[in-house]
This record gives structure tokens, C-alpha cells and sequence, in this order.
């Protein structure tokens, strides 16, 4: 598969080729959170569901090759093929990896039978794994992340139109989505720098403990507009454009419900951007169920508090996007 | 310096944002120039809440000191937009021409476009002081209330069972059968009624227009003899 990577762009954040899909490219939706067991699968399979009942055609990837089972929370069972095929260029057509499942316009792509030493793809397999993805015959692309922050991870959560993070009202769930996102964050910003000072500048400041005592990404554009004016402003743009969603799992009171709204004002406040609070699913024993009995939960418990309240997720999904920019044609294959 | 060649898109994208100490009283609650009084009192009431010192979202990125600081921005910005004199003259203040870099900002939404109050609207928490005082006032829907009939009346109010059966003692399962309607797997009348009564008390309701209703269903279930018997697979 020919491989064009768009390097050294002219401007990172303008429109390019990619990030304008054509009428037939897939939206992607990527399913993230940082921490293992928030709940990350429930939710990539039963908004998966939700959308294909409004209609779309949906596609749900299982990307967590270290610990995939989405096929089993949507009672598949384990396929002969998997995406690893196509990270270890066994297989370069992802159609040829759908299966179906007994829902109709929904089928995914598992990602068992991956081989662990080689479960990461090569960042330019990578970038044909977001062109591929693109074209599938589908509305809809929900792309289950595995747990950790790794630049994988990081890179399937840029990529996509709308980036969503799985929190749960736990002090530790919490701090991971941070860090998650800090690290998401940097890297975009860092890939939308041209100049080599900037994002070598951008680097320094991934570490928290810098020696130009710079903490937030308001100290660090502060120091890139001293640099290079036109830089700040490609940098600010990248800020502005960088909109991830949050959805809050397992609330049980009206503490943790809020608890979305906090999560976004600390994100304005401290990182400088928007994060959408896109919405919330209720603590239920059922839902622990419905993974055992290998049925999403809006299947199981139709009209469940759950159930309505990931439907009201979805219909807000399917409504558009947040207008976050996907970002992999910018990439540079150095990184 | 706006518009040098950047293309900002066709999907709308909110103005700038701004490290804390240069945000004005708005921002530092994240509301509209045009919020009336009530969105001041809930964003005010949100805002404090997030930055308080036990917050769950705040104590990994801040320490004591920036939450801090951020509650003192709050009480100050609340201070001045809550009181319509201290108000005006704030916004007298700040109104000098605008700079070229705000001459690209869309006017502040109305609230109902507003993604937060959006958000409380469907959460039943628009009225985030109700959460406290059930007293308040929610249009209900006229006649009997039915098992999805209280569910949705618990759900507008921002309830979950759990907070129910936390208060009431009862658990949690029952109150889900309740509103399930599984009758057979209820205990008897008396008991019923006295959950549903506790029931409708804690979303505040008022359970003489619930329990007579609700109880004259459960008789009429229960007095069919078929639906004693129901099975769980």
C-alpha cells in the first residue's frame, strides 16, 4: 500500500486532502481514557449498537490488540481474523476483516490472535491504518483504544473526528484522563510546530519538571510567540481545535454528574481547551452482567437508566461532530 | 494579528481562551455577557463545587494553593454579576472598543444552546438547587403514575435509585421494580405502598398524588392470578 506521508506541511492546522473527507469517507470515532476498566469496551459496544439502531452503518475496531475482547461484549464469537492481520501486513484490505455481527449495519473488526512482541503497529502502518479506515463502507468508525498513553494510543485518538475519554468518578480514573490528555495534547501541539526550536521547545515542556519553569500550555505558548509570532498563532489555532469529549461512566449521584462539568473547566482553566462534556451513564450491576452475558446492555435492559442514557449519548454523536481536526496527515513519519 | 492566512473552518469554534488571570468575571465563570441570573447562580454554584479543596477533578492538576486562588476568582466575579449595580458597572468597564483580536467572537450563545445548561436541562439538574430542595417545581404530566411514569419524574429530577435507596433504605431492587412494574417480585401491598410513598417523598413528589394511583395497578396485576407467577430466565 503506497504510503504519502504529507511532511513538513505548509500549515498543520489549515484544511488539507485528509481532513476534508469526501461524501463516502467514514467519520472516526476513537474510544479512549488512559486507565484499564473504566469501561472504555462497554461503551465502544453499546454506542456502537445505539448508532447502528439510528441507521448508520457501523463499524466498531477493536484496537487494543494487548487486551482485545470488543467481539465478545457484542457476543461475536472469536473471529479467525483480526486487525492484527493487518498490522503484522499479513492482510492490507480491511474489508476482507469485517465481521458480522447479528446486529444489522453493524460489523466489526476484532483484534484478537495478535501476536504481542509486534501488537504495535509501526507508526507508517499506522497512517495507512487511518487511510483504510477512512474507506470502509461505513458511516461510522468507533475505534476501541487500549489503556495507556502510548504513542499508538495517542495517535488513534488524534486521528479521529471526535476523540471521546472514559472517566469514572474515581480519584485515580480521574488523574489517568489528565495524563492522557496532556500527553494527547502535547503531541498534537507538537506536530503542528514547523520550526525545529518550537517543537523542541514543545519537548521540554512534555516534562513537567522543566527547567523553564514552564507548567501550562499558556506559559508555553507565551515562550513560542518570543520565538516566533506566526508559530504562536499556528500553536493557539492547534489549542483552539483540540476538542476531545468526555463521557462519565458508573455515576451514582449527582456529585458524579457534575463531575463532567469540572473535568471541562479545569481543561479550559489549566490546558486551554474545550473538552465537551458529551454525557454520562449511570452506575448498574447490569451492565457488569451484560459483559458476562457478551450483550450490550441497551440489547439486555432496553429502557434501563443505562440503556436510555447511552442512547442520549448516541443520538448526540450521531448529531456532528465537535469540530475537533484530524491530524495524521500532519504527521511527520520522523516521530 | 486575526486572520493572517489561518483558516479557522467552516464549524464554528469558540474565541480564544485565556490563562486565568487574563479572563474576565465571565470567563472565569464560563458563561455568556448575556446570562441572566440564574445561569450566573448555577455556573457560580458548578464552578465552586469543581474548585472546592476535596474536588475530584482538581487535586491532580492543582495544588491548594491555584484551587485557591481560582475560588477566590470565582467568589469576586460572582460577587460583582450577581448584584444587577455592580454588574452594570462592570460591564461599563470592560466595554471599551473591541480589540481586533475579540472582533471575530460570535455573540455569547442564548442559554438553551449553551452545551452545559443543555447538559443540566437533560441531567434534571438545570436547577441545580433543586437537588436539595425537592420542593421544587417541575411540571409533571396529569393522570396515574405508572412505573415509567415515576421513572421519568425521577430522572427529570436528577435522581438516581441508588441515591433513592440510599435515603429511603429501601433497595434498591425493589425501587427498580417498581418502576418495572414486576409486580410478582414485589413483597406484599402494605409494603409497596409504603416504598412507593418513600419513593415519591424523595424525588418531591407528593405521594398522595402517586401512591392511589400506583396501588390501584398493582392490585389490578395482582388480582389476576397469571401474574403471580412470572418467570426469570
Amino acid at each position: 500500500m503506497a504510503i504519502d506521508v504529507n511532511r513538513g506541511a505548509q500549515s498543520p492546522v489549515g484544511p488539507s486532502a485528509f481532513s476534508k473527507p469526501g461524501a463516502r469517507e467514514a467519520r472516526i470515532l476513537s474510544m479512549g481514557g488512559g486507565k484499564g476498566g473504566v469501561g472504555k469496551t462497554f461503551m465502544t459496544a453499546n454506542l456502537a449498537l445505539a448508532l447502528a439502531r439510528m441507521g448508520l452503518r457501523v463499524v466498531a475496531v477493536d484496537a487494543d490488540l494487548e487486551g482485545a475482547n470488543l467481539h465478545t461484549c457484542l457476543g461475536v464469537r472469536t473471529p479467525r481474523n483480526s486487525l492484527a492481520d493487518f498490522v503484522a501486513q499479513r492482510e492490507d484490505d480491511l474489508v476482507k476483516l469485517l465481521v458480522p455481527t447479528h446486529h444489522p449495519n453493524l460489523q466489526i473488526i476484532a483484534g484478537t490472535h495478535a501476536n504481542l512482541a509486534e501488537a504495535q503497529p509501526g507508526h507508517l502502518r499506522r497512517v495507512s491504518l487511518m487511510r483504510a479506515l477512512r474507506k470502509l463502507p461505513a458511516d461510522i468508525v468507533l475505534l476501541d483504544l487500549g489503556a495507556g498513553s502510548h504513542a499508538a494510543v495517542l495517535d488513534y485518538f488524534l486521528v479521529a473526528d471526535d476523540g471521546l475519554l472514559v472517566v469514572q468518578p474515581e480519584p485515580t480514573s480521574v488523574e489517568n484522563a489528565y495524563t492522557f490528555l496532556r500527553a494527547a495534547f502535547y503531541r498534537r501541539l507538537r506536530l503542528a510546530m514547523v520550526g525545529h526550536d518550537v517543537r523542541s521547545l514543545v519537548s521540554q515542556a512534555m516534562d513537567q519538571r522543566n527547567e523553564r519553569g514552564i507548567r501550562t500550555p499558556f506559559d508555553l505558548l507565551r515562550e513560542i510567540e518570543l520565538i516566533d509570532p506566526l508559530e504562536g498563532r499556528r500553536f493557539a489555532e492547534t489549542m483552539r481545535r483540540f476538542r476531545p469529549r468526555i463521557i462519565i461512566n458508573e455515576v451514582r449521584t449527582a456529585e458524579d454528574v457534575k463531575l463532567g462539568f469540572a473535568i471541562s473547566s479545569v481543561c479550559r482553566k489549566y490546558f486551554g481547551i474545550e473538552v465537551d462534556y458529551l454525557g454520562y451513564v449511570n452506575f448498574d450491576e447490569a451492565a457488569r452482567q451484560s459483559v458476562a452475558a457478551r450483550t450490550p446492555i441497551i440489547e439486555s435492559r432496553e429502557g434501563s437508566d443505562a440503556a436510555i442514557y447511552l442512547q442520549r449519548i448516541a443520538k448526540k454523536l450521531a448529531g456532528a461532530s465537535n469540530g475537533g481536526e484530524p491530524v495524521m496527515d500532519t504527521v511527520d513519519a520522523s516521530t | 494579528m486575526n486572520g493572517d492566512g489561518v483558516d479557522i473552518g467552516d464549524r464554528p469554534l469558540t474565541q480564544d481562551l485565556k490563562a486565568l488571570p487574563d479572563q474576565d468575571h465571565y470567563e472565569v465563570l464560563e458563561i455568556g455577557r448575556n446570562a441572566d441570573s440564574e445561569e450566573i447562580e448555577r455556573a457560580y454554584a458548578l464552578t465552586r463545587a469543581a474548585y472546592s479543596s476535596e474536588g475530584l477533578a482538581v487535586y491532580s492538576v492543582y495544588d491548594e494553593q491555584d484551587t485557591s486562588a481560582i475560588r477566590d476568582r470565582v467568589e469576586e466575579a460572582f460577587r460583582v454579576l450577581s448584584n444587577a449595580d455592580t454588574r452594570r458597572a462592570y460591564d461599563e468597564k470592560v466595554a471599551e472598543p473591541e480589540g481586533p483580536i475579540s472582533a471575530g467572537v460570535q455573540t455569547p450563545p442564548s442559554p438553551l444552546t449553551n452545551p452545559r445548561e443543555e447538559t443540566l436541562l437533560e441531567a434534571g439538574l438545570l436547577d441545580v438547587e433543586s437537588i436539595g430542595n425537592p420542593e421544587s417545581d417541575i411540571e409533571e404530566e396529569s393522570g396515574d403514575f405508572d412505573g415509567a411514569k415515576l421513572r421519568r419524574a425521577r430522572l427529570r429530577r436528577g435522581f438516581e435509585l441508588e441515591q433513592i435507596a440510599d435515603i429511603t433504605k429501601i433497595g434498591a431492587a425493589h425501587l427498580r421494580r417498581i418502576e418495572d412494574e414486576e409486580f410478582a417480585d414485589l413483597p406484599a401491598n402494605v409494603y409497596v405502598r409504603g416504598f412507593v410513598t418513600a419513593y415519591a417523598t424523595t424525588i418531591g413528589l407528593e405521594p398522595e398524588r402517586v401512591v392511589a394511583g400506583y396501588m390501584a395497578r398493582v392490585e389490578a396485576a395482582r388480582a389476576q392470578p397469571r401474574s403471580r407467577f412470572r418467570y426469570r430466565s
